[in-house]
């Protein structure tokens, strides 16, 4: 391969990582606060994806619009899901069997209620934008890709700023770091869990927005990505919304150019062999398992050590 | 201390108690109908995807067993010279949610509890494999209606048979096609092909079947790129950068629909172009021209069925398909598992008895010779797989699809090569 093609290769692999990101960040933000593993994430992705598609058939709402419009009606689902069935989780510091049953239950129910209303067809969105792509010199960048990829940047930002900058985010945080001095000082965690849980399940529903332009769709839609968000949030290390970026696009350049660049194998002699793309899916797991070896609280760790040291 | 300790408890009570009737409500939502063991009945075991990645296929499948079924019992049943009278046929249907080992257990369920004389079951080969080791074991015949790899059938089971010809034959078939094409002087000889299949014995097969009409045809095309990628997949932006570094001039792959769909409008996304492009058994799905509009113009495909074949029994099965579904048959899913009911029918009726020996026996010398399926006769080698000729067929513009291939069944002709962008 020559530059050109390491470039388009670079290219794509950062564009995936927007969708990774976007698709990761809402369950990063309910474990953070409430040390909950969202399995239900995969369902609020589906659904976000036949959001989008309903809107688009029936109203000729534009996908990303959809996608945008998923945020407040999630939210909404989220604060109703966390006020019928989350609250009654017991409180820990670390995730609990109940937690984990009640989402996985729940991730069921909201597959089959998908059956039952669209049926096991594969669905997807067909716009002008799906299949054109921008063409610079040899590389061609999909623009629905583009799209996706800046819709992930702009929610991102935005999630830092709503972190950082009001009252809500700075209550999350503190339940994040310590959740006992942060009731003492006044938190009040129950409001603050359940806007969270409202949150997380908005950016999961405008990640399936995204990615119905992305992938044909069924009501089995969102597991594989469940298992890479899973992977991201533990490479960003589980509580940390620029973790989470930073683990996407780890992952997306290991899938990417894991089967494209030469390993050295020693084998009677050191000679190099590509690795197959039917292991293209042993990547993510590789990876969780290096990382929770050497590094348990994730990459965003060696950044905050040495931060600290300086 | 205690008072907090309760607390706790009732909430891990009430959050167990919630998650546990989450479950019970899925259970009874993904349901299944069970026997209920009659006299006057034949029980018929019907193990299906109709939830989860294979549920499309799994769903069209069911319908073809379903409308056989319908039209047996409309006809008042099945002879069955030991009792002296026509029984019914009464389907056990068991939703494997494509699970290969709920599938396995579902089948051996069917087998052991169910009373059922034999088992109609087995899309896709991952789950038809799963469930192929309950045959032997329960000496219960077993028909998979979506199987294809010839891996299952080389085993040696004595129960197990297979309504869908070899997967090698696709690869084969497609290797008859595009020499047909370089005979035509419609392809140039010696072209390079790049082929990427899924990792399954589906995929391998393909592989096997094309590379060994090459072999026996030296000159006419040249592989310089042979890859497999994990069933599933969300991304192929590395792998398709490998075909186009390969600068083949035939993109070959082998896949099931949700890999087509994505793999093929990233393939267009990236600008990817080649003088013939396949799926394999793959391409002209709806789902797929829906998704990507005029970008699956010109794919081919090589498919156990077609709604163009122009035999009139196939003509009845698509429009008695349409009156029962209420939807067209737009796919080859539903014909062998039509045609997997009706030759069991005829087993069971000419072994004269329930009994499963004797169906298995029947089964191994029946011929179904009003098949839909192309070549119009259905019976099973000494294997227990079919191995009737497969159709190839090319999408058009405007949703047209014709059969290209072989030349006496052609409603149309090849295009060769596919118009560039």
């Amino acid at each position: 391969m020559d530059a050109v093609e390491y470039l388009d290769l670079l290219l794509k692999a950062l564009l995936l990582a927007g969708v990774y990101a976007a698709m990761a960040v809402g369950m990063t933000v309910i474990y953070g606060v409430m040390k909950i593993v969202n399995l239900a994430h995969a369902g609020f992705l589906m659904l976000g994806a036949y959001f989008a598609m309903e809107l688009f058939q029936r109203f000729h709402v534009d996908p990303i619009l959809g996608a945008v419009l998923a945020l407040p009606v999630f939210f909404l689902f989220g604060m109703a899901v966390h006020w019928l069935l989350v609250r009654w989780l017991p409180k820990s510091d670390t995730p609990t069997l109940a937690s984990l049953l009640l989402m996985f239950g729940f991730l069921l129910v909201l597959q089959n209620v998908a059956y039952l209303v669209w049926g096991n067809e594969d669905q997807s969105i067909l716009t002008p934008l799906t299949l054109s792509s921008v063409q610079i010199g040899q590389i061609s960048i999909p623009k629905v890709n583009l799209v996706v990829f800046a819709a992930a940047v702009i929610c991102m930002i935005v999630l830092q700023i709503v972190f950082h900058r009001s009252w809500f985010g700075r209550s999350m945080r503190a339940l994040i770091q310590n959740p006992y001095a942060a009731k003492i000082v006044g938190v009040d965690d129950e409001r603050t869990a359940r806007l969270t849980f409202g949150l997380g399940t908005a950016f999961a529903g405008f990640a399936g927005g995204l990615l119905g332009m992305l992938f044909s769709f069924s009501p089995d839609f969102g597991r594989p990505f469940l298992l890479r968000s899973f992977v991201i949030i533990v490479l960003g290390g589980l509580e940390s919304v620029s973790g989470v970026a930073l683990g996407a696009i780890m992952l997306a350049i290991l899938e990417t150019f894991g089967i494209n660049i030469p390993l050295p194998v020693y084998w009677h002699g050191w000679s190099f062999h590509y690795l197959p793309p039917s292991y293209q899916q042993v990547i993510p797991f590789a990876l969780l398992v290096v990382v929770l070896l050497i590094l348990p609280k994730g990459l965003a760790s060696l950044f905050n050590r040495k931060w600290k040291a300086a | 201390m205690k008072e907090s300790f309760t607390f706790v408890g009732k909430q891990i009570r009430r959050s167990t108690i919630l998650a546990l009737a989450l479950g019970g409500i899925v259970t009874l939502g993904v349901g299944s109908s069970r026997a209920v063991a009659a006299d006057d009945t034949i029980n018929i075991g019907v193990v299906m995807p109709t939830t989860g990645s294979e549920s499309k296929a799994g769903g069209y499948q069911k319908e073809g067993i379903e409308l056989a079924i319908k039209q047996i019992n409309d006809a008042g049943g099945i002879m069955i010279k030991s009792k002296g009278k026509k029984l019914k046929i009464n389907e056990v249907f068991y939703d494997d949610s494509s699970d290969s080992k709920k599938s396995a257990s579902l089948t051996e369920r069917a087998m052991s509890s169910d009373n059922v004389v034999a088992v109609l079951g087995g899309y896709s080969t991952a789950l038809g494999t799963a469930e192929s080791v309950m045959a032997d074991r329960y000496k219960t015949p077993w028909i998979t209606t979506g199987a294809g790899a010839t891996a299952i059938f080389g085993k040696g089971y004595q129960y197990a048979f297979g309504t869908l010809s070899p997967v090698a034959l696709i690869g084969t078939t497609t290797g008859e096609f595009l020499g047909s094409l370089v005979d035509q002087g419609k392809l140039k000889k010696g072209l390079k092909v790049a082929i990427v299949v899924e990792n399954t014995d589906h995929g391998v097969d393909y592989v096997q079947g094309f590379t060994e009409w090459t072999n026996k045809h030296a000159g006419y095309f040249q592989v310089v790129l042979n890859e497999k990628f994990e069933l599933g997949a969300t991304d192929f932006s590395g792998v398709l950068q490998k075909v186009k570094n390969s600068h083949a001039d035939i993109f070959l792959s082998d896949a099931h629909l949700p890999d087509y769909i994505t793999m093929h409008r990233q393939y267009l996304q990236n600008g990817l172009h080649h003088q013939m492009v396949s799926y394999g058994a793959r391409g002209p799905e709806n789902a797929a021209r829906q998704a990507l509009g005029a970008g699956t113009d010109y794919i081919f495909s090589g498919i156990w069925w077609s709604n163009k074949l122009p035999y009139p029994q196939a003509k009845k099965f698509a429009t008695d398909y349409k009156a029962f579904t209420g939807h067209d048959v737009d796919s080859w899913y539903s014909a062998p598992a039509y045609d997997g009911m009706r030759i069991l029918a005829q087993a069971i009726e000419a072994a004269g008895s329930l009994d499963k020996n004797a169906i298995r026996d029947a089964l191994k010398k029946a011929q179904l010779k009003d098949s839909v399926l192309p070549g119009q006769v259905l019976k099973f080698g000494a294997n227990g797989q079919t191995e009737y000729p497969f159709v190839i067929t090319q999408n058009k513009p405007d949703n047209k699809v014709d059969i290209v291939f072989p030349k006496d069944a052609a409603t149309g002709d090849p295009v060769a090569p596919a118009p560039g962008k």
